[in-house]
Order: structure tokens, then C-alpha cells, then sequence
């Protein structure tokens, strides 16, 4: 039985985490909802999962190979800082009515 | 009154801007241009629009005189176009509609054009010509669709004269469309080369060592049989290849033939720019129609026709 907050991993596979956070949870979501909408171009042997827990926002990625993983990674980390300058120069984020 | 504002940045060109009820407040736009001889590719382009997005993003609001609080809606390219760069504006779109507390709205690319051509010529029912880098059709509105009467079977006319001009060296700057242009005003000898109608549709592989003539002869054929069958006596020119005088010309001699009435935009509107996403933004908002966040995934590949119009009748 694997301990619980364990990722099991398929013999084979590679795995990447990542935790980013953030000052809110409002902002964390924000970020969250901004990276998640569009496909990995690539279809197949790659996987990434984006959640939300508080004001963290976590990344899973698994892959079959090191170079589809770090294609993967590298666009998730620009995109990422794309919305993280974007954040900074127009928020905080306006009272929700 | 509606305050929209529209991010487009699906090839070489980056533009952000806003409209307010049919006034363009502001339209700031930047282009990656290429050394002679080279295309521009996905991810250098992507990095380009990257460095200077944040920056036309800040200029297209001061220079409208607004803050983020006075925006009623986001508009961003929702497709057809380069996957890298069209992710680059939705990630800032979707990021300052969350921020802003605004809805999103998904366009596409060609149906802003369109809007485009048709908020600023006032024409009432074109047959519309569109035409640019990346995409040909010729199209005809009906009940709720922006029907594709005809189009290019392979390439698109602007992609044939980039090719064109990359072959003999032109330069991109302001775009080799422009420089080929200019060149043609200059020359006196026609040589004659295939020229590929079928139908409602052309073909433009077949002949990149050519001339303006004849692209241009084609494409007035098709639009001029678009016309035949709508029984419309109006063209609109929209798209990039559009600011080409010559085209302009050829058009004009078939409207008059027929009794047409012709209309076009200067580079600023027909070129690829921020507002024309902003004004078919404004159209979609007006008439009831958001994008949910988790639905605003961009597209490499997006048909005029697969929209709702649901903003004409």
C-alpha cells in the first residue's frame, strides 16, 4: 500500500514535480486556470497534472523519455513565467464583486 | 457602452487593442521581421511576441487613455494560426481577464478581420475577399456562418509571394509583400504563367516564380463568381495582401464592370492587428457569447464556418 501523498511510478517511466508558490490561493488559481486549458502539443508519452493545494500550485509530469520530459518541462517554465510577469505587472488580482 | 480588448499575435505581427463601441481608442502593433531569405518560424517568433507583449499590453491602454478597470471584456486569437505565438497572447488574455475580473471571449482570426473591414468600411453585406500570409478564402455570409464559398487548395496567396520574395532576396522590412509591390510598379514585361482556377477555388503552389497579374486575376475571378451566386454587389477586401494597390485595382475594374461597389482598409486594419480581435470581440460579448477559461485552449486550426454568428441575422 503505497503512503498516501506518493506518486506511484510505473516501472520505466520518468517523473518530474514541481511546487510553485504563491501569495494566495486566489492568485495560485488564477495562475492554475491561465496554464491549464490548452493540449501538450505532443500527443503521446508525456503526461502532466496541475493542482491546486492552498496557495501552492504543483505540477506532475510523467514521461517514457528524458528528452520528451524536458521539452515539456522547458515550455511549462516559460509559460509559467510568462503569467507570473503578467501577474506582477497588472495585479493583485481586482476584489472579486 | 462596452470597453473590449483584443490580443492577436497568431504569426509575425503582435497587436493589442481596444474599442469602444465602434471607436478605435488604440492599436499598437509590433513585427518580427526576418533577415532576407528566411521565414520566420514558430518558436522565434513565439520568443518575440514573449519579449514585448507586456509592453504593447501597457501602451495599448495609455495610449487609449484607460485603466484595466474601465475594460468590460478580454478578446484574444482563439485560432487559426502558429500554435507557439497564439499561446503567448492567451496566456496574458486569460491571466488579466482572471485578474480584471472580466469574461474571456475565444475569436477567430479570420472572423476579425472581417469585423474589422466591416465596422470601418460600413459596408452592409459584402462578398469578402481575405486574403494574407496565411490564409485565402473568399466569403459570403448566411444565416449564422460565415460560409468559405472558395479557397486556396494549398498555400495562401501572401505565403506564395513571401516565398517568392525570399527566393530572389527581397527584403521583410515593412513585409516582402510590400517590397514586391513596390518592385512591380517598376516593371513593363508580363510573363505569362499557369494560372490555376478550379471552380470556387485556386491553387498557388504551382506557381511561386510569378507575378502579381496573375495571382490577382485569380483571385478576382473567384470572387467575381462568389458574387454571381450571392447576388451581391458589395466586395470587401480584407487580410495583409489587401494593402496591395494593384489588387485594389484589378478589383475595382471588375465592382465597376458589374455595377459593385468595392471596399478595403488601409495597413493598419488589414494588416493583422489587436482591435479587429477587440471588434469581433465586442460583436460575440454583445450578442451573449463568452469563453469559459477552461474551454480558451488555442488552435492551430480553426474554420471561418465553425463559428456561431450569432450577431447578424
Amino acid at each position: 500500500m503505497a503512503a498516501p501523498g506518493s506518486v506511484q511510478i510505473e516501472p520505466g517511466k520518468l517523473e518530474f514535480a514541481l511546487d510553485v508558490p504563491f501569495p494566495s490561493s486566489r492568485e495560485a488559481s488564477i495562475a492554475l486556470q491561465s496554464l491549464s486549458p490548452d493540449r501538450e502539443p505532443r500527443k503521446g508519452g508525456i503526461s502532466k497534472i496541475l493542482t491546486l493545494s492552498g496557495s501552492t500550485l504543483s505540477v506532475r509530469w510523467t514521461a517514457d523519455e528524458a528528452r520528451i520530459l524536458r521539452v515539456s518541462v522547458g515550455a511549462f517554465m516559460d509559460n509559467l513565467s510568462l503569467v507570473l510577469e503578467t501577474m506582477e505587472m497588472f495585479g493583485p488580482p481586482l476584489p472579486q464583486s | 457602452m462596452t470597453v473590449v480588448i483584443g490580443f492577436e499575435g497568431s504569426a509575425n505581427k503582435i497587436g493589442i487593442g481596444i474599442i469602444r463601441d465602434g471607436e478605435v481608442l488604440s492599436n499598437p502593433r509590433r513585427t518580427y521581421i526576418t533577415p532576407p531569405g528566411q521565414g520566420f518560424l514558430p518558436s522565434e517568433t513565439a520568443r518575440h511576441h514573449r519579449a514585448v507583449v507586456l509592453t504593447v499590453l501597457q501602451e495599448a491602454l495609455q495610449q487609449a487613455g484607460l485603466t484595466p478597470a474601465d475594460i468590460d471584456c478580454v478578446a484574444y486569437t482563439k485560432g487559426p494560426g502558429m500554435g507557439a505565438p497564439l499561446l503567448t497572447l492567451a496566456l496574458v488574455a486569460r491571466t488579466v481577464a482572471q485578474l480584471w475580473g472580466r469574461p474571456l471571449v475565444g475569436v477567430n482570426h479570420c472572423i476579425g478581420h472581417v469585423e474589422m473591414g466591416r465596422l470601418i468600411t460600413q459596408a452592409h453585406n459584402p462578398t469578402v475577399l481575405y486574403v494574407s500570409g496565411g490564409n485565402t478564402q473568399v466569403i459570403a455570409y448566411s444565416e449564422r456562418r460565415y460560409r468559405i464559398f472558395g479557397e486556396t487548395i494549398d498555400i495562401a496567396v501572401g505565403n506564395c509571394l513571401d516565398r517568392f520574395a525570399r527566393v530572389i532576396k527581397i527584403s521583410n522590412d515593412p513585409s516582402p509583400g510590400y517590397n514586391i509591390e513596390q518592385m512591380a510598379k517598376r516593371g513593363s514585361r508580363y510573363v505569362e504563367l499557369p494560372y490555376t482556377v478550379k471552380g470556387m477555388d485556386v491553387s498557388f503552389s504551382g506557381i511561386l516564380s510569378f507575378i502579381e497579374e496573375t495571382l490577382f486575376s485569380m483571385l478576382v475571378e473567384i470572387t467575381e463568381r462568389a458574387m454571381a451566386h450571392c447576388g451581391s454587389q458589395e466586395v470587401l477586401i480584407v487580410g495583409g495582401v489587401g494593402c496591395n494597390l494593384r489588387l485594389q485595382e484589378m478589383m475595382g475594374v471588375m465592382c465597376k464592370e458589374r455595377g459593385a461597389k468595392l471596399f478595403a482598409t488601409d495597413e493598419r486594419f488589414c494588416i493583422d492587428n489587436g482591435a479587429m480581435i477587440a471588434q469581433a470581440g465586442w460583436e460575440m460579448f454583445r450578442s451573449g457569447q463568452v469563453t469559459e477559461l477552461h474551454d480558451s485552449w488555442i488552435t492551430q486550426r480553426y474554420r471561418t464556418d465553425e463559428v456561431e454568428v450569432t450577431w447578424r441575422d
